[in-house]
């Protein structure tokens, strides 16, 4: 299977002359280019891609912001980095922040081409299978109860898709943006694949609730419609369940302000909507050790609120602290101030961006 | 002492720093879209009292993002849209402080910042 590498850069004629350098292994994997972090957000969207290489600093979205919504959105594709600042405290921020590799500029590209292939060839290190019917290896990796990265591609329209297993469940699954089962009933619906197995999972959180004998039942059942001509395409039910959470806790303000001050004070926010979110989002590596109200932060919180009025900056959504000594923590603003407090190794960027989407 | 700010500042969505004292007077202020007139008339230093013990803050409003950073001198504030490249801010204020330290000792920042009456 040729695999699609994602190459981001700013300068034009570096990725060009990557593009160039790397036909010579265009029976390993093939590049697709972007300009910049957004540009390659963009094609993340449309196509599927098994491994993204990055530069640092560029225009509109930079390497880091690309890293971080890699890591939430897509957590199974690796990154490498590449640039011309090889300062120490870049390369732990990137590794920090979940990249696989990292290599300065100026480079051989064969240097990067064998890290690409070693990075490719670690995804399908459980083996490859050229002509399978997806449905009945999937029920046998449920039997088996393995934990796998499954990558697919539908032969007959060239589709890509992945599957998420631990110990036999079926956490995940995604077709380029779309997560949850809407991705999963696409996926099992394809007859001819090749696929892929990586003997790791990334995904931590379980994202699709049903059994996977009943995700199979309704991909058959969708087939069948989408045969008879109605449209079974992929809703986006994930989406919606982000924004249903995302709205427990950014409209627990609002529903303050409407209610009288007597039970306000009373009222606590969903600290465990705060945790569901922050779990979906990130995994076991979102570094939370505490969530509780702490009114001794209010005076600074409505210091902060003051300053953003005075410049126009709208509502107030998150305030990252630290104190240094390990001292990390987030304040969210409210009747009370709620705070949740990390630990040193706490993946801090990510949670503020997932706090305040 | 512009010069030392120059590689936030160019920064896309960076829209201005400050740098206050520890007692809130603003020592420094390059805004792009906003007269003196309107940060210096502003009594900064509740806010900036607020902060003591305050070593990093990422604050993040609707539009606006402010980051601040605890410096030898005092508190320094960058101002930015929501989708700035907030890492990259982070990393060009870890490169910046050694040199805020270093003219801080060598001419007196302050003297240095004085504003005009």
């Amino acid at each position: 299977m040729i695999k699609n590498v994602l190459l981001v850069d700013d300068e034009q004629e570096m990725l060009l002359s990557l593009k160039e350098g790397f036909e010579k292994y265009s029976d390993i994997f093939s590049v697709l280019l972007a300009g910049d972090g957004e540009d390659a957000l963009e094609k993340l969207k449309e196509n599927t891609f098994f491994l993204v290489v990055t530069d640092l600093k560029m225009p509109r979205m930079d390497g880091f912001t690309l890293l971080t919504h890699i890591m939430i959105d897509y957590p199974d594709i690796p990154v490498i980095i590449i640039t011309a600042h090889s300062i120490p405290i870049m390369v732990k921020m990137a590794k920090k922040v979940g990249a696989v590799g990292y290599i300065e500029k100026p480079f051989m590209v064969e240097d990067l081409a064998q890290k690409i292939i070693t990075t490719l060839r670690d995804q399908s290190d459980g083996g490859t299978l050229h002509s399978a019917s997806s449905g009945l290896f999937l029920q046998l990796i449920e039997m088996e109860q393995k934990t796998c990265t499954i990558r697919l591609v539908n032969k007959s329209s060239g589709r890509r898709g992945v599957l998420f297993f631990r110990e036999g469940i079926l956490l995940d699954a995604r077709i380029n943006g779309v997560h949850g089962e809407a991705a999963a009933h696409e996926i099992l619906s394809w007859d001819d694949v090749i696929l892929s197995i990586q003997n790791e999972c990334s995904q931590k959180e379980r994202n699709i609730k049903g059994e996977l004998q009943a995700i199979l039942l309704e991909a058959m059942r969708l087939k069948d419609e989408a045969a008879q001509g109605e449209d079974a395409t992929i809703t986006g039910g994930e989406e919606r369940e982000t924004q249903k959470e995302d709205s427990i806790i950014i409209g627990y303000e609002e529903k303050e302000a409407e209610r009288p001050a007597e039970e306000r004070i009373t009222e606590k926010p969903d600290f465990n909507a705060i945790k569901r979110k922050l779990e979906k989002k990130i995994g076991d590596r979102r570094g939370v050790e505490d969530i509780y109200q702490d009114n001794s932060w209010d005076g600074l919180v409505s210091q902060v609120a003051g300053v953003g009025e005075f410049f126009n900056a709208g509502k107030l959504k998150v305030c990252y602290i630290s104190e240094g000594e390990s001292r990390d923590f987030i304040l969210l603003p409210g009747e009370k101030t709620t705070l949740i407090s990390l630990n040193p190794d706490a993946l801090k960027g990510w949670i503020i961006e997932v706090l305040s989407r | 002492m512009k010069k030392l700010f120059n590689d936030i500042l160019s920064m896309k969505d960076v829209k201005g720093v400050m740098l206050f004292s520890f007692e809130g007077e603003l020592l420094f202020r390059d805004f792009s879209s906003l007269p003196s007139t309107f940060l210096e008339n502003r009594d900064w230093t509740p806010f900036i009292k607020a902060l003591i013990g305050v070593q990093e803050a990422d604050l993040v409003f609707e539009t606006l993002r402010f980051y601040i950073r605890k410096t030898t001198t005092g508190y320094l504030m960058v101002l930015m849209d929501i989708l700035a490249p907030i890492a990259m801010v982070r990393l060009n204020c870890d490169i910046l402080l050694p040199s805020l330290k270093q003219e801080n000792t060598a001419k007196g920042l302050r003297n240095l910042f004085k504003r005009k009456k």
